[in-house]
């Protein structure tokens, strides 16, 4: 559905975004994550038809984004980030009027505007003014907005900034729900925003994709090696020495409390089995066994922090 | 497009307008008794009027777009700049038109208690009608250039308050080609043959072309913030 190849964009001697390449399947959730100032807007903006790319391609529902730009913008819904709307019309009036640039009669309008209107939940503000409402209710016309030609793809960036707890929950689902006939591409710079909602991520940070994957594959990567959490009763010396013992393990830390040894064992194998039986032969109580995964979070941090060091 | 009657601003400026031009039409006597009825004086005085409030009308059209970002949103809509431009020239265009037809009350009160020459008066309207298409679309692409509606209306107004005004000293002081150039582009020449009640095709042709010159350019200047 999206296809990007070695899309470069300079504004004068500022490289925003260098040689990105990647690719959407139909009915995919794609998540665009990076820090502040990745390139992620410049790189959606290319897609949306906003600006043209310095170099490379951008094919997006199977068109050109540069030759084929007006097939590009009617296959797809944007909700830009700063979800620009006209405080001075309502909201009914604005969404009539963005399916009138799209080209949608009368008929059409009434319908899809019902449409989103209930999927966006915005059916009680619908005869309010849009200056009057809250950002979260705003967010959703421009959600409403982009769904509303009933869109292949759809192109959201930072769609749950500046949204309540309550809200940010609602429009994941909202997401996920519409990912059965749309594709879609979000972006943020909240790990687990993206973590929630896509199946897939991109990581982008300066400019460049720096990792791409599924979220396993990801957390898989960055250093395979998993923890092992386990409380057991007995002397934590011994304990210590047998859990070293055991095959694959490559690093053990300890702790003593109570009688109780808390032992955290790093392996890139799962040693959760010989463990337990460790355990029953040496008669150790064993009141704890849990693995905790590398978390993305540390791969999000731990990449960005790295090209920073590599930069500097 | 037409959200302009939306916002309250243009109901002050409609007003602000006709309350000049009937104060306009009350100073200039045009009512007194025993002098001829006619418009002509309104209509000498108009075209300043309008060098201030068009780029007034005009000024929010495009640089609110860029300021509250909205831009972005119908910049990605299957719209073309072009279309784009001329939907809010044609906005301001007509916003224009229905403000001209308030005026038209003074004529018609005029022709209840005289006798205008009708023929005259509808020429002048053609005029300004003329005059105001081609300040629109000035108005529009000062308004393209700047994100801040204040700068747009003085890079709007300023030029064309200097061109009126200075419009007939400058032909008079110069000479050769360039006071050929200069009695060419003098707007105000033109519209006062209209004002005397001679429609040429010439007049029309030249307002139309100067219109859609500026129109033009304003698509220019929206297409070239995409490469920046």
């Amino acid at each position: 559905m999206i296809e990007v190849r070695n899309l470069s964009k300079s504004y004068g001697s500022y490289h925003a975004v260098q040689g990105v390449s990647f690719s959407v399947n139909a009915g995919e959730i794609i998540g665009f994550l990076g820090p502040n100032g990745a390139g992620k807007t410049t790189t959606i903006r290319i897609l949306t038809c906003y600006h043209p790319a310095t170099a490379g391609e951008a094919r997006v529902a199977g068109f050109d984004v540069f030759s084929q730009s007006m097939k590009v913008r009617e296959s797809v819904g944007y909700l830009p980030e700063s979800v620009p709307l006209y405080p001075e019309m309502r909201v009914e009036e604005y969404l009539h009027f963005r399916g009138r640039l799209r080209g949608m009669s009368g008929g059409d309008r009434k319908a899809a505007i019902g449409r989103v209107a209930e999927r966006c939940w915005i059916r009680d503000v619908i005869r309010r003014p849009i200056s009057h409402l809250s950002k979260g209710y705003r967010q959703r016309v421009g959600l409403a907005d982009a769904l509303l030609h009933n869109p292949k793809v759809l192109i959201l960036d930072e769609p749950t900034v500046g949204l309540d707890p309550t809200q940010i929950r609602e429009t994941r689902s909202l997401i996920r729900e519409l990912a059965q006939d749309h594709t879609v591409m979000l972006s943020s710079h909240i790990l687990p925003e993206v973590q929630a909602t896509c199946q897939r991520l991109v990581i982008i940070n300066k400019g460049k994709i720096v990792a791409s994957g599924t979220p396993t594959e990801l957390r898989d990567r960055v250093g395979g090696s998993s923890r092992l959490i386990a409380e057991i009763r007995g002397p934590e010396n011994d304990v210590a020495a047998a859990l070293r013992a055991l095959p694959q393990v490559q690093n053990v830390q300890t702790r003593f409390e109570n009688g109780w040894t808390t032992a955290q064992i790093n392996s890139p194998a799962d040693v959760r089995e010989a463990l337990f039986s460790l355990c029953v032969s040496r008669s150790w109580a064993l009141r704890e066994l849990r693995r905790e995964g590398a978390s993305l979070e540390d791969f999000f941090v731990k990449i960005v922090a790295g090209m920073d060091a590599a930069a500097a | 497009m037409l959200s302009l009657f939306c916002s309250p601003v243009a109901y002050i400026v409609i007003f602000g307008f006709l309350l000049i031009t009937g104060i306009l039409v009350w100073v200039t006597q045009s009512f007194e008794p025993g002098k001829p009825a006619t418009l002509r004086n309104v209509f000498q005085w108009t075209p300043f009027v309008l060098t201030v409030i068009l780029p007034a009308i005009a000024m929010r059209s495009i640089s609110e777009e860029y300021r509250s970002g909205t831009i972005e949103s119908v910049a990605t809509a299957p719209v073309s700049d072009f279309e784009f431009v001329l939907g809010k020239y044609l906005a301001v265009f007509f916003f224009y038109l229905i403000m001209l037809l308030g005026t038209v009350a003074y004529l018609l009160l005029m022709m209840y208690f005289g006798n205008p020459d009708v023929g005259a008066s509808v020429s002048a309207y053609i005029g300004l009608i003329m005059l105001g298409m081609f300040f629109s679309a000035f108005g529009v692409f000062a308004s393209s250039l700047t994100n801040n509606q204040i700068v747009a209306w003085m890079i709007g107004a300023v030029p064309l308050l200097l061109l009126t005004t200075l419009a007939y000293w400058v032909v008079s002081s110069t000479s050769g080609i360039a006071r050929e150039i200069a009695q060419q582009v003098n707007f105000m020449g033109r519209f006062e043959n209209f004002a005397r009640g001679s429609v040429s095709l010439e007049g029309l042709a030249f307002f139309l072309a100067a219109s859609l010159f500026f129109v033009f350019l304003a698509v220019k200047v929206v297409e070239s913030r995409r490469w920046r």
